[in-house]
């Protein structure tokens, strides 16, 4: 049995832990100096580029395909098309199953962008050139890119063979839903639609891909967020042994689940293929991620209700959703539509709930996983209706969502929807952060402003920002995958004593590296820059599944204290042999192990694995040669959906309170943020530094979905917003830098305490600026339902108001 | 592809003090140039349409974006890349401010921002608050929601203040 430590003070040093401290990070020398290996940094000899020959319309078939032209360049080397894809390759798997193509489109198209052809030329320039000579003949066929549209009957059908566009439906009810309703005092309603925003990582998509002609074994290089998931889709498709596939997870800028990347690996291999097994490259431009990539989520539709008592107690919550997946379900958008589940009735004591999910398909691209996964749309609905119900009882929004949080008290808390909450401290938190941002001040300034006739509102908003996903839920929506989300970590001490970390993810951004190092110079007594962390490929490293649903600091740091004990063990078994004592008696301290209670018997760690190392006649009778040793960590207690889709989760819930003030200009309808305060609670913090980093990253990406970004389709399914000119990026002119405070309750699931927080504030941002800006708009009777709430949006509604 | 594009010419470059002259197609970008023909992959590509600010490498001191410069453009010039700023195995203050600060998470944007700065900080040594947001605003980062990136700038400037400080003192 592996013992983990419950606090960072049950690790094995008489010294100020690393742990919990703000420590540079290890991953950062190489990154300031150029050198981080991004994957299209990489060459390999001989290799090859890819360009991609993308449909100009959204909907057509394919009629012909003549590639006769381009194949006569010079340096064009291979071409593949959709008929290829159909011989060699399985479709893509999808979630739902069953609505997808292959990696190239074969008979029909059904979003602008979706790759029809394909070709490998000795340059970037000459394949772009290339690909422009490739003839592809199209039947266009009716467009339909608004959901509302797609599932009416009637409707140009994406899917012909499924008779319908509704990809998903399926009503989940938790309690007496009816009961509560009829109950009600009170019931608010409103309807909500929330536009496509997405990941934009940096870097966009990247792959180097080698097929081996004569081992017929598969080598890709990428900027993959999850190599095994990568290597077994892989398998799958060409249906080849997982034992043939090697995938090399290269550092990463950024993925925030929106990193892609599919169909291009599997181009880039059969282009390998054709082309006699020369490495093939290609590197996703911003235009193709914007308009084909993994960059786009959330497309909602939304009526809501919720039932409250007259003294102000939420008792029952209705949440109709109508999620727009576009073109096919390749990109695991629908899970999106399925972590919600994880916190559907957020802080609150909401006893009954109901979930009235579609999921409609139409010509636009396929959504993909974003950070926060699905939750941000929800809990914007969810936070103003609290709101619009306080509005409605005359109760101040801070005060209604005291009443009804789950107290401190009764965790560990069973959700309707099956989720477990680990711990927390709704009020505290809510108090520090009213605290921090001088909340009487703020609304002693809003009167102020009233009399002065300027729109000035306030939020405060209190949410659950799910940690350490599990696929559990995910399958509700025909996602792979059951209850196990395994991280392992190797430790080994080497005959300089120095100590190594194996593991199986590449560096993304979120300093999971340096976690590992502080945590194993706090077991074993080294400096964390004495401690080296590997990355290893898809077939060396211990089962992974990397970054990803907030989970890897906590997984991670698990699987290396695991790791650790495991290790220790051996490590005391042999220093016992050796000093002659009972391994009972021998404990680790500040990297040496010791006699308990004992004065001079000990020996460095580094002693200990040199000798087994080189004198197996001196270990213990069945002691391997091997200091060396893994854990491989999975969240503990997960199940399987029940009937009503009621599941536990994702592990830990961290909580967040955000108090933001805004002022509306009423000539543009441009909103400016004056005040932004956030009392957040993500348990024990392994390292501030990095904490504190990923909630203004989420923040970011937050306000920017509530004010700025937006993936804009015309009638025709054309991306309007195919640059950076047009999808709107926060720069550091639209980012708040907030006040921030800290509550700490740790978490009794995990070690240490930790809970998982990657995803942070991206939870909680949109509710807490549409929540101010309703504030602002409240006196005119005027409330924005519609993201992002942009000037011209706002604008439009203050006509309203001067009527 | 015309002509003129496909055309071969000579550019003669000095990169971070080292000079190089390569016969390249007329249409090669800068960016191209630095990390396909000299293998200086250090300076990163995020957009290729000159708003990310990803490729900022610096021409003849100046802050310029490679990935809408043409290679020929930069005949003649001297350039600096991120490459070009730790010597000796030593960070440079800049980019030691910017790994104390926390100024980077998946440090993709990062090459770009501390081009700028450098540029910022050579003409500006003592920035207002205003002075250093108005050039981090030309440049994106999706990570760090920019917290960090201009604490970093911050505590770069007082670092290279200090420097210069000694350096006087001691003259
Ligand atoms: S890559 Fe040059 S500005 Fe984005
Ligand atoms: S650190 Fe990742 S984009 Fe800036």
């Amino acid at each position: 049995m592996v013992e983990f430590p419950q606090s960072i003070d049950d690790l094995p040093t008489s010294m100020p832990r690393w742990v919990g401290q703000p420590i540079p990070r290890v991953e950062d020398r190489s990154l300031l100096t150029g050198q981080t290996e991004f994957v299209d940094n990489i060459t390999l000899p001989g290799m090859l580029h890819c360009a991609i020959v993308r449909s100009p319309y959204a909907h057509a078939r394919i009629k012909s395909v003549d590639v006769s032209a381009a194949a006569k360049v010079p340096g064009v080397v291979a071409i593949v098309t959709g008929e290829d894809a159909r011989r060699e390759t399985r479709p893509i798997y999808t979630a739902p199953p069953g609505w997808g193509g292959n990696c190239l489109a074969a008979d029909k198209v059904r979003f602008a962008g979706e790759p029809v052809a394909a070709l490998a030329a000795t340059s970037r320039y000459i394949a772009e050139d290339a690909a422009e000579l490739i003839e592809v003949e199209y039947e266009p066929l009716e467009v339909v890119t608004d959901a509302e549209a797609s599932v009416r009957e009637g409707a140009p059908l994406l899917f012909e063979e499924r008779g319908t566009n509704v990809m998903y439906q399926r009503k989940f009810v938790w309690g007496d839903v009816d009961a509560a309703f009829a109950a009600a005092d009170h019931v608010v309603t409103e309807r909500f639609r929330w536009h496509r925003v997405g990941a934009n990582p940096m870097e966009t998509f990247g792959v180097v891909s080698q097929w081996d002609p004569i081992e017929g074994t598969l080598t890709c290089r990428g900027s993959f967020q999850v190599q095994g998931f990568s290597a077994t889709g892989a398998a799958a498709t060409f249906g080849i042994p997982l034992n043939k596939v090697r995938f090399i997870a290269q550092p990463h800028g950024g993925s925030f689940g929106g990193k892609g990347g599919q169909r291009g690996t599997t181009i880039t291999t059969m282009l390998s293929r054709k082309s006699g097994g020369r490495p093939v490259k290609w590197i996703e431009d911003r235009i193709e991620y914007l308009s084909a990539g993994g960059g786009q989520a959330w497309d909602r539709h939304y009526e809501a209700s919720l039932a409250l008592t007259k003294d102000g107690r939420m008792t029952g919550l209705r949440v109709r959703l109508l999620d727009d997946l576009g073109g096919s379900a390749e990109g695991y958008g629908a899970i999106g539509a399925a972590k919600p589940l994880a916190s559907f009735t957020g802080c609150y004591t909401i006893e009954a709930a109901e979930y009235d999910l579609t999921i409609a398909a139409t010509n636009k691209l396929p959504c993909s996983a974003y950070r926060g996964m699905g939750p941000p749309p929800h809990n914007m609905v969810l936070e103003q209706l609290v709101d619009i119900a306080a509005r409605e009882l005359r109760v101040d929004p801070a005060e209604l969502r005291r009443r009804n949080f789950i107290p401190k008290d009764a965790f560990p808390y069973v959700i309707p929807s099956g989720n477990e909450y680990d711990s927390g401290d709704y009020e505290a938190t809510l108090d520090a952060a009213l605290a921090l941002a001088d909340y009487a001040g703020l609304r002693a300034r809003q009167d102020e402003a009233r009399r002065d006739g300027r729109l000035f509102g306030i939020g405060v908003v209190s949410t659950i920002e799910p940690g350490v996903f599990n696929s559990n839920v995910y399958s509700l929506v025909g996602f792979p995958g059951g209850t196990a989300q395994p991280e392992g970590v190797t430790l080994g001490i080497d005959l300089f004593g120095t100590i190594t970390a194996r593991v199986g993810f590449a560096h993304e951004g979120q300093g999971q590296h340096t976690v590992i190092s502080q945590i194993v110079a706090d077991y074993f007594g080294v400096e964390p820059d004495r401690v080296r962390v590997v990355v290893q490929d898809s077939m060396n490293a211990p089962p992974g599944y990397g970054p990803g649903g907030s989970r890897l600091g906590v997984a991670v740091s698990a699987a290396t204290l695991g790791a650790a004990d495991r290790l220790k063990d051996k490590l005391i078994r042999v220093a016992a042999k050796l000093m002659e004592a009972n391994p009972a008696e021998v404990e680790l301290m500040d990297g040496k192990l010791r006699i308990k209670g004992t004065t001079g018997a000990e020996m460095p760690i580094g002693q200990v694995a040199a000798t087994m190392l080189t004198r197996s006649d001196l270990l213990p009778d069945d002691m391997e040669p091997n200091p060396q040793a893994t854990y491989v960590w999975t969240a503990p207690g997960r199940t399987m959906p029940d009937e009503s889709g009621r599941v536990k989760s994702y592990l830990t819930a961290a909580n967040a309170c955000h108090v933001v003030a805004v002022e509306i200009d009423r000539q543009t309808g441009e909103v400016r943020i004056d005040k932004y305060a956030i009392a957040d609670d993500c348990g024990t913090r392994l390292n501030p530094a990095i904490v504190a980093g990923m909630t203004q990253g989420g923040l970011a990406q937050g306000v920017a979905a509530a004010l700025l970004e937006e993936y804009v389709y015309d009638e025709n399914g054309q991306l309007l917003t195919s640059t950076f000119m047009d999808y709107l990026l926060p720069t550091i002119y639209e980012v708040p830098i907030p006040d921030k405070t800290e509550i700490v309750t740790p978490s009794p699931f995990t070690p240490l305490g930790a809970k998982g927080m990657g995803e942070a504030a991206i939870h909680t941002a949109p509710a807490a600026i549409v929540s101010a800006i309703n504030d602002a708009l409240a006196p005119f009777g005027l409330r924005a339902t519609e993201t992002p709430v942009t000037p011209n949006r706002l604008w439009k509604l203050l006509q309203q108001a001067k009527g | 592809m015309s002509e003129a594009m496909a055309a071969r010419r000579t550019v003669s470059v000095t990169v971070n003090g080292v000079a190089h002259e390569r016969v390249i197609d007329a249409r090669l970008t800068l960016v191209d140039f630095l990390r396909g023909e000299l293998g200086m992959t250090g300076t990163h590509v995020g957009c290729e349409h000159g708003l990310c600010g990803a490729c900022t490498v610096l021409l003849d001191g100046q802050a310029v974006r490679s990935c809408i410069l043409l290679a020929v453009q930069a005949d003649g010039a001297a350039i600096t890349t991120v490459e070009g700023l730790a010597t000796g195995g030593q960070l440079h203050p800049i980019q030691e401010a910017f790994m104390e600060a926390h100024g980077l998470q998946c440090g993709f944007c990062t090459p770009g921002f501390l081009m700028a700065v450098t540029e910022l900080l050579e003409g500006t040594p003592d920035p207002t608050e205003d002075e250093i947001r108005d050039v981090l605003g030309g440049n994106l980062c999706r990570c760090t929601g920019y917290e960090a990136i201009l604490a970093s700038v911050k505590l770069a400037a007082a670092k290279l203040r200090a420097l210069r400080g000694t350096v006087a003192g001691d003259g």
